[in-house]
């Protein structure tokens, strides 16, 4: 087909232009679907010479063109040479301007750059050191610590080499003078700049704080000595900082979900709430051996229970009736406890804040709350009780424990004061002995 | 005049130690057109208002009485700074009003407090002291407790005048109400004081009969293990 293109000269359908993106992307495809790529024939190339290079197999062949990207491809025969005259190297001297003893050296060059300077000559550069005369010294420049001398010897320094600031301190003249480190050489050059720009009238401000400059140097200094155990130890502590606030994280995580959990547990019934947390209780504890912790832990939360209003003792103007309003810590389930209460027998949810009912009614409330909780723990305690004689029925078969009628009654009469006696239960008639 | 000057260095110009209560009444009176009013709907004329429970000229410790109101009303921020305080109004609902009492010492924070105007009879306890004749009354006790006030506001608080020299009454015997309601909080206090000592000693029982119903249990448990 392509010969007959080539003969008819007919387009050939575009290929698409080789890039890096096609070259790179396409060779992991193309090695799996595509069999062996059809080689183009490189843009004037004659055909015959072409169909040397490959064979009826297709197979790559043994040369390739590499070199024929180019716009002549294999179209231009000849490699043009000798087209220009060339250009003539003259060996001939050559002065540096940045020397000042005018040495003569050699080197190649073209005749037609001779007038020119030495291109190199304007590397050279010099830095502008300020001087200063005896007068503006004895005047400006006197500093403790420094004499003339050895200030002349810094700046003559820092002449020489250029403000370069190390080898001034390694060139200092140490027989004449103290040795000096490069920032106490650095800090008397910049105070020195600074009062000479400041008596040109200059806007330059030159600040350089050498203190800050040695703590720096130091601080560099141990980073920079540390050695491989203590740079393999802060790492590590590193990992333990990070694996701690990690820690602590999912703990914060933990604690909100419980808090979330107890809130939930909360505002949905109390009573079922206690006994669901008694059960496991039960069971895990060693049942020859009840504890008592369960109902020893309800009398310390009686003991605790109640309101407790703050105090109003601040200094400032406030309203009574801001002191009858329940403190924020009081749950939900209980102030709605006291209100029913209050309802039960008729009294105000917001009665006239007088100073005294106030007071009363504040207390009223703490115990109203005192109650709810008693009740609670009582009915836990029956449950216990209940529990307990079942207990003890499965131990002894056809024997049972009585517990006092008293402590059923919780079930009825809500809110209601009974006036049933109190009897001891101890040696109480209902307990069978067992011996 | 001449007044104390020094309180101590951590007074911080404030009086430790004295306390001043000024009770106050609020609320609102309205009265019923008869009929909706055409031109806006309105069917009631009603007056919100702040004033002394004792007879006493508040402007003297009272800078001013902010009234906000509904802010479908226009300029709902009314102020007053002078007795009585008191803003009336036409309207057809009810609403919060915000009542905010500042004082003439910047250093006295303002109170706050808030009445929900009345219109409309209800079965609530609430509303008190109906009079047909006046309309409808609604209002409120309270107390505005100074806790070591300021040496200007102290001042200022004792150094009160009169207001009328005529009867000074409220549509409401706060005292007669005041006397009712401590002695049923405290009726209702030594009641629930009784039904706490009583469930206390059910508590107490409870407890023991727990222990002996345990000492049983471990008691049987051992017996058979003997066997």
């Amino acid at each position: 087909m392509a010969d007959v293109r080539d003969i008819m000269e007919l387009e050939r359908p575009p290929t698409p232009e080789i890039t890096r993106e096609t070259i790179l992307g396409d060779k992991t495809k193309k090695r799996t679907s595509v069999g062996p790529k059809v080689p183009k024939r490189p843009e004037g190339m004659h055909r015959e010479v072409f169909a040397l290079l490959y064979n009826d197999n297709k197979d790559a062949p043994p040369l390739f063109p590499s070199d024929t990207i180019g716009n002549n491809g294999y179209k231009q025969t000849k490699i043009k040479l000798g087209m220009r005259k060339p250009r003539k190297w003259v060996w001939m001297p050559f002065t540096n301007p940045a020397r000042t003893d005018n040495a003569t050296f050699h080197h190649w060059r073209r005749p037609s750059d001779e007038p020119k300077e030495y291109p190199f000559a304007k590397f050279n550069k010099k830095v502008e050191i300020r001087t200063y005369t005896d007068h503006e010294y004895q005047q400006h420049l006197k500093c403790e610590g420094w004499t003339k001398e050895e200030t002349d010897h810094m700046m003559d320094l820092a002449h020489r080499f250029d403000l370069r600031f190390l080898m001034m301190a390694d060139r200092y003249d140490t027989e004449r003078f103290s040795k000096r480190s490069v920032e106490d050489i650095k800090e008397r050059y910049y105070k020195i700049c600074g009062v000479l720009a400041k008596l040109n009238g200059e806007k330059k401000i030159y600040t350089y704080d050498g203190d800050h400059e040695r703590r720096r140097k130091e601080q560099l200094k141990k980073l920079y000595d540390r050695k491989p155990e203590q740079i393999e130890e802060e790492q590590f502590l590193l990992g333990e900082l990070k694996k701690i606030e990690a820690r602590k994280k999912e703990r914060e995580r933990k604690t909100q979900d419980l808090q979330k959990l107890i809130s939930q547990a909360d505002s949905q019934n109390e009573t079922p709430r206690k006994t669901d947390k008694k059960l496991p209780k039960k069971k895990i504890s060693n049942p020859s051996r009840p504890s008592r912790v369960d109902t020893n832990h309800i009398f310390q939360v009686i003991e605790s229970a109640g309101i407790k209003f703050p105090d109003f003792k601040n200094s400032g103007v406030s309203l009574r009736s801001q002191r009858m309003k329940l403190p924020a810590n009081v749950g939900q389930k209980k102030s709605k406890g006291v209100e029913q209460i209050l309802q039960e027998m008729g009294l105000e949810l917001n009665p006239t804040p007088s100073e005294e009912i106030c007071q009363h009614f504040n207390e009223l409330r703490s115990d109203m709350v005192l109650l709810i909780e008693i009740k609670a723990a009582l009915s836990t305690c029956e449950y216990e009780l209940q529990s307990l004689r079942h207990q003890y029925e499965a131990l002894n078969p056809g024997k049972s424990l009585s517990i006092p009628p008293q402590l059923l009654s919780s079930a009825d009469g809500e809110g209601k004061i009974s006036t049933g006696e109190i009897i001891d239960v101890v040696g109480s008639p209902g307990t069978p002995s067992n011996t | 005049m001449s007044l104390p000057t020094d309180f101590g260095p951590d007074s911080g110009g404030r009086m430790k130690g004295i306390c001043i209560v000024k009770p106050i009444v609020y609320g609102n009176i309205a009265r019923y057109f008869g009929k909706k009013r055409e031109e806006d709907g309105h069917t009631h004329q009603w007056t919100v208002y702040l004033k002394p429970h004792q007879n006493e000229d508040m402007s003297m410790y009272v800078k001013k009485v902010h009234f906000k109101l509904h802010e479908s009303y226009a300029n709902q921020n009314r102020i007053v700074v002078k007795p009585p305080y008191e803003i009336s109004e036409t309207g057809w609902g009810e609403f919060e009003i915000v009542i905010k009492i500042h004082f003439h010492d910047p250093n006295e924070r303002p109170v706050t407090m808030y009445h929900i105007l009345k219109l409309f009879h209800s079965g609530n306890t609430q509303d008190i002291g109906i009079e047909q004749s006046q309309g409808l009354v609604s209002e409120n006790y309270d107390e505005i407790v100074f806790q070591d006030p300021t040496q200007l506001m102290h001042h200022l608080l004792t150094n009160t005048k009169q207001l009328t020299l005529g009867r000074w009454d409220h549509n409401t015997n706060f005292a007669l109400k005041k006397e009712k309601t401590l002695k049923t909080i405290i009726e209702a206090k030594q009641k629930v004081k009784g039904e706490i000592a009583i469930l206390k000693n059910k508590l107490k029982l409870a407890k023991e009969t727990i222990s002996m119903f345990k000492d049983e249990i471990a008691k049987s448990q051992d017996n058979q293990f003997m066997l």
